[in-house]
C-alpha cells in the first residue's frame, strides 16, 4: 500500500546558488533561489534544452553549485554520502530530454527498473499500478517493445509513466520532443493534479514559450531561466 | 668609439641557449608516468569492484538480474562454440599427444604431458580469447554507446549507481564464466581426444585409465592453477571492458574505435597473469 506524503513541506530549496547551466561553460547562472514546496507546480522557461538538463542535474544533486547550496528534502547534496544521494535519488520521478532508455532492456523493464532498485515492491504490484498510469497517459497498456522499435509519442508517454511511478516526492519534467508533448498535454496536466494532491513537488522546465504561457497549465509559480537570472514571472 | 652591446646571458641559461624539443628522455619519462598512473587508476577500480562485490547491499534484484542476464550473454550463448573449438582442439592436441607418445613408447608421459600443456596453459588461453573477442568486445562498444547516448547519467539521475548496475555484475560474469567455459573446454578437448585416439589408431585405452593418468598427473598446484587463472583472466579482462566502454568520451557512431586498444589490453593482460600464475604455483 502507498503511504501518503506530507504536504507542504520544502521539498526544494536553492539557496544563492551560482551553477554553470551552459554545459559548454559558456555561462553561468548566479544568484539562483527558489523554494519548490510539496504540492507545487513551477513552471520554468528555459532558453535551450541543455540548459534544462543542466538545471535538471543541479535539482537532483547530479553537479553541486559552485556557490551557494542546493537542499532536497532539508538535505544538503554536497554534504551526502554517495548510498545515501543515491537512495533520495530513488525519490525523484523525471522525464529527460536525452539518454531515457536503456537499449538492452525493454521499455517495460526500463519503466519498471527505479522502483524495482530502490524498493522491495512485488513486480506484480508495481506492473498493476504502471499499467494504471499508463492507460491515464493514453497508453493501451505499458509497451513491451524496445525502444528502437516504438514511436517517439509513445517512449514519451512511457517515459512519463516511468516518472510518476511510485509517487515520487519531487518530479522533474523535460521536454524532449514538444510535439510530443503537446499531443499529451491533457494527460499530463491531470496527472500532476493527482501527483499534487498526493504532496509531490513538480517541476517542468521548458523552452516553448507557449506552454509556459498556457494557463490551462497549474503552475504554482511561473519562472524564466534567462541569461544569468532565474525571475519568477506574475502573471 | 661605444663597445659592441653583448648579448644578455640569464644565469638559468647556459650561453646561447635556444628552445629545444623534449628530449627522448623526457617524452619517455612522461610516457612511463602516464601508464603508472593508469595502472594505479586501474587497480583502484579493480578493488573498488572486488569491494563492491562483497557487499551485501550491492546485490538487490535489479544486479542480479544484471548478473545472470550477462552469464547467459557471456557463457550459454557461447557454450556452442567453445564444445565445437574444444572438439578440433580435442583432435589437434589430444589425439597428437596420446598417438606419438605410443609411437615412441612414452606413453607414460601422456597424463603430464596432457596436464602441463592443455590444462594449464592451452585451455585457460584459448578460452580467453574466445571469451575476448566475442563477450569482452561487446561489453566494450555497449557501454561505449550508453556512454555516448546518456544512458550512463540517466542512471545516475535515477539514483542507480552505474558503477554497480553495470560494471559488478559483467566483471563477475565474465570471472565466472570464464572459468566455467574453461572446464567445459578441457573435458570436451579430452573426451575428443580419447575417442580420436581409439578410434584412429587402434589403442584400447579405456576411461578408467585415461581419467586415471590424467588425474594422478595433478597436484595441488594444478588444481590451484585452473581456478585462480580463470577467474583472475576473467575478472581483469571484464574490468578493461567495462572501463573502457564508461570511458568513452565521443559519439555513438565512433564507439568502435574503442576495440583495438581495448582488445590488445585484454589480450596481453590474459598473457601476463597465466605467465605470472605459472611462475607464482
Amino acid at each position: 500500500m502507498i503511504k501518503g506524503i506530507e504536504q507542504r513541506r520544502v521539498v526544494l530549496s536553492f539557496n544563492d546558488v551560482s551553477l554553470m547551466t551552459d554545459p559548454d561553460g559558456r555561462s553561468e547562472s548566479v544568484d539562483l533561489s527558489l523554494n519548490l514546496l510539496g504540492g507545487e507546480l513551477s513552471l520554468i522557461r528555459i532558453e535551450r534544452q541543455r540548459q534544462g538538463t543542466a538545471f535538471g542535474d543541479a535539482c537532483a544533486g547530479l553537479t553541486l553549485p559552485h556557490k551557494g547550496q542546493v537542499y532536497f528534502l532539508g538535505k544538503e547534496w554536497s554534504q551526502l554520502p554517495p548510498d545515501t544521494a543515491n537512495a533520495l535519488r530513488g525519490r525523484i520521478g523525471r522525464v529527460f530530454a536525452r539518454g531515457n532508455w536503456l537499449v538492452h532492456l525493454s521499455l517495460f523493464e526500463n519503466v519498471l527498473l527505479p522502483q524495482l532498485h530502490h524498493t522491495r515492491r512485488p513486480v506484480s504490484e508495481l506492473r498493476d499500478e504502471a499499467v494504471m498510469l499508463a492507460e491515464k497517459f493514453g497508453l493501451p497498456g505499458v509497451p513491451v517493445g524496445h525502444s528502437n522499435d516504438s514511436l517517439p509519442v509513445d517512449l514519451q508517454r512511457a517515459a512519463c509513466v516511468r516518472a510518476f511511478l511510485g509517487q515520487p516526492v519531487f518530479i522533474l519534467i523535460e521536454e524532449q520532443n514538444i510535439g510530443c508533448f503537446k499531443e499529451m498535454m491533457p494527460n499530463l496536466i491531470n496527472a500532476i493534479r493527482e501527483a499534487r494532491n498526493w504532496g509531490a513537488a513538480v517541476m517542468w522546465l521548458t523552452s516553448d514559450k507557449f506552454i509556459w504561457r498556457d494557463q490551462s497549465i497549474p503552475a504554482s509559480r511561473r519562472y524564466r531561466l534567462a541569461g544569468r537570472k532565474l525571475m519568477e514571472v506574475i502573471r | 668609439m661605444s663597445a659592441v652591446p653583448k648579448p644578455a646571458v640569464y644565469h638559468d641559461q647556459p650561453p646561447d641557449s635556444s628552445p629545444t624539443s623534449p628530449g627522448v628522455v623526457a617524452v619517455t619519462g612522461q610516457w612511463t608516468i602516464y601508464q603508472l598512473q593508469g595502472l594505479i587508476a586501474f587497480i583502484s577500480i579493480a578493488v573498488a569492484a572486488l569491494w563492491q562485490s562483497c557487499r551485501l547491499l550491492t546485490w538487490r534484484r535489479t544486479v542480479r538480474a544484471e548478473f545472470f542476464y550477462q552469464c547467459h550473454q557471456v557463457g550459454t550463448r557461447a557454450l556452442s562454440f567453445i564444445v565445437l573449438t574444444a572438439l578440433i582442439a580435442g583432435l589437434g592436441i589430444v589425439f597428437e599427444t596420446l598417438y606419438w607418445l605410443k609411437v615412441f613408447g612414452q606413453s607414460e608421459f601422456a597424463g603430464s604431458l596432457l596436464v602441463v600443456v592443455l590444462i594449464r596453459e592451452i585451455a585457460p588461453l584459448l578460452v580467453a580469447l574466445i571469451v575476448i573477442g566475442r563477450s569482452v568486445s561487446v561489453i566494450m562498444i555497449e557501454l561505449g554507446i550508453m556512454q555516448a547516448d546518456g544512458q550512463i547519467r540517466m542512471l545516475d539521475a535515477q539514483g542507480i549507481d552505474p558503477f554497480v548496475y553495470l560494471l559488478v555484475p559483467r566483471v563477475m560474469a565474465v570471472s565466472v564464466c570464464m572459468f566455467s567455459l574453461t572446464i567445459v573446454f578441457t573435458v570436451v578437448t579430452l573426451a575428443a581426444g580419447f575417442v580420436a585416439v581409439n578410434a584412429l589408431s587402434g589403442t584400447n585405452l579405456t576411461v578408467y585409465d585415461f581419467i586415471f593418468e590424467i588425474l594422478s598427473a595433478m597436484g595441488p598446484a594444478d588444481f590451484t592453477t585452473i581456478p585462480v587463472t580463470t577467474l583472475a583472466i576473467g575478472f581483469v579482462t571484464g574490468l578493461i571492458g567495462c572501463t573502457t566502454g564508461l570511458s568513452f568520451s565521443g559519439f555513438a557512431s565512433d564507439v568502435h574505435d574503442l576495440l583495438p586498444a581495448g582488445i590488445m589490453k585484454s589480450v596481453i593482460a590474459t598473457l601476463l597473469i597465466s605467465f605470472l600464475v605459472t611462475l607464482l604455483i
